[in-house]
């Protein structure tokens, strides 16, 4: 009997005692900013005021045509980011020539602070929509190359040899082998390019763009109203998270189904 | 021990369906693996290549495969030269690792499949090869199971099914029983024994097992220490189906310990004093 309740016992513990841990930390941070709303003098807005811009932005049509629109551009910024860094992390995995040609590039382009990309754009292309986009393109290429070479270096090189014997062929052996094996450094990569691709879009809208949610933030920042600013990116945040979970999380269990 | 010993000494056979010719590998300036080996195998032969761990057994394999390039010498398979993988001339290989190396991602039959289709083979004959093969190694049940769900046994099965599926010239097997457990181990050199008099499959069993090597083998290639040269080529003289308890095979082991004793180097070693006798 003892020997039952202990195999089967823990999975409920475990997981009520997660849920107090998230439900304790939840509670323990509104507690904080409420603090920081009375000691702040009235510029942190309280959580009331921000309940409020919330519920007026998320019940305002126009606020989800701002969202689309910086949908759209995360959308692009992802797609080039995610296809050229692959590539490239894929070749430099697995050539040390491609590897000697780019790495001192890629690690410059680590190097280089997110917003030095998008002023130099702007400088150089003007502040039309592509400038911004090519921006966050350059700046988020070296985070995925980063991740998908140490994914490709860390394959199992017995499996490179079976490949060789039955010969798999180029293209068996990078989609059978290669792009397995690096999957979940790839869903990685890719996880990470999505977030990053939110926090750059918002600094480009806010510097050279009229329309999209760092545009409207920024506007609430000119209007002292900081309520608006965290309500828009309350929103925006829980597009993204339902994102993750619709398609990422998905895509993730199918890929990876083979290790559970 | 003298040829007139229960193992007879052979001459390299006058079936040469596999031939090796001054084999030299070397992986840098001082370190050589192979030096001027030759073999020869006959076409259906059950061969092993015996020697002490490290001595360059894997790597005479791997030249075999093409998965490595040798420094002089040559080696023909059905008179035609092996050692180029990627060259759709060269005769066709199925290689068991001493681990398994099936795609973890897709499952047992997938795994099949993936190597039949790489050898060009039509749909339909896939289908059949993976069924034939499958039962042959007593695994079919799991042909939609990821290969991570089986034991060890159950995974080198399919392994060695992998390799007579894509109907080779010559498969190698490279210590493959070495990480199972004896149990098991046993009931896999059985079955090979009688999947191999079944097949008529051309083999080359790397081990360094002498019992394993007189039980499965008709000839056992005996190679040195490292650089691996042949030193003395056996030819098992024990009739089919064999017992891995037999007696005769345990004298012939007794035989052959002796005579390898110090050229894998274990002459040399000083008794201490105290332990003496």
């Amino acid at each position: 009997m003892a020997v039952r309740a202990a195999r089967v016992g823990p999975i409920g513990p475990e997981r009520l005692r997660r849920a107090q841990a998230f439900v304790v930390a939840a509670l323990l941070a509104l507690a904080v900013w409420q603090l920081a709303t009375f000691i702040s003098d009235g510029w942190v807005p309280s959580l009331a005021e921000i309940a409020t811009a919330f519920a007026e932005d998320v019940t305002t049509p126009s606020v989800y045509a701002e969202i689309w629109i910086t949908f759209k551009r995360i959308l692009i910024a992802f797609a080039g980011a995610t296809s050229v860094g692959i590539a490239l992390g894929v070749a430099m995995g697995l050539s040390r020539r491609i590897t000697a040609f780019f790495r001192p590039i890629v690690v410059l382009g680590l190097a280089i602070p997110d917003p030095v990309y998008i002023i130099v754009a702007i400088l150089v292309l003007g502040t039309d929509e592509s400038s911004g986009l090519i921006a966050m393109i350059l700046a988020l290429i070296p985070f995925v190359v980063n991740i998908v070479v140490s994914g490709v270096r860390s394959r199992d090189r017995g499996l490179d040899e079976m490949s060789s014997v039955y010969r798999l062929g180029r293209r068996r052996y990078l989609i059978d082998v290669v792009a397995r094996q690096v999957a979940p450094a790839l869903i990685a990569a890719i996880r990470t390019c999505f977030a990053f691709s939110w926090k750059l879009v918002v600094l480009v809208e806010a510097l050279t763009q009229p329309r999209g949610i760092g545009a409207q933030i920024y506007l609430s920042f000119r209007l002292l109203s900081p309520e608006h600013m965290i309500a828009l990116a309350l929103i925006f945040i829980l597009v993204l998270r339902a994102v993750e979970a619709l398609v990422f999380a998905p895509v993730e269990r199918r890929v990876l189904a083979w290790m559970r | 021990m003298r040829r007139e010993d229960a193992v007879t000494l052979g001459p390299p056979g006058t079936r040469d369906y596999i031939r090796v010719e001054g084999l030299r590998v070397s992986y840098d300036r001082e370190n050589t693996a192979i030096e001027d080996l030759d073999m020869v195998v006959g076409k259906g032969e059950f061969v092993a290549v015996l020697g002490p761990s490290g001595c360059g057994k894997s790597t005479l394999l791997h030249v075999m495969a093409g998965l490595l390039r040798p420094d002089a010498g040559r080696i023909d398979i059905g008179g035609r030269p092996a050692g180029g993988a990627a060259n759709g001339e060269s005769p066709r290989i199925g290689y068991v690792f001493q681990d398994h190396r099936l795609l973890p991602w897709r499952t047992v039959g997938q795994n099949l499949s993936t190597v039949l289709r790489a050898a060009e083979v039509n749909p339909e004959e896939i289908e059949e090869r993976i069924d034939r093969y499958l039962g042959m190694l007593h695994v079919e049940r799991f042909r939609d199971t990821w290969p991570m769900r089986l034991s060890g046994g159950q995974r080198q099965r399919v392994s060695i099914a992998r390799a007579l599926a894509v109907h080779p010239a010559v498969v190698l097997m490279d210590e493959p029983f070495s990480t199972l457990d004896e149990v098991t181990a046993r009931l896999m050199r059985q079955q090979l024994a009688e999947l191999w008099q079944e097949s008529g499959q051309t083999i080359v069993f790397v081990t360094h097992s002498i019992r394993e090597a007189l039980f499965l083998a008709d000839r056992i290639y005996i190679l040195t220490r490292g650089p691996a040269r042949v030193f003395d080529v056996v030819t098992v003289p024990l009739d089919r189906p064999r017992g891995y308890e037999d007696p005769r095979l345990t004298e012939l082991e007794g035989q052959i310990v002796a005579r390898v004793m110090e050229v894998w180097g274990y002459g040399a070693v000083d008794v201490p004093p105290d332990r003496e006798g």
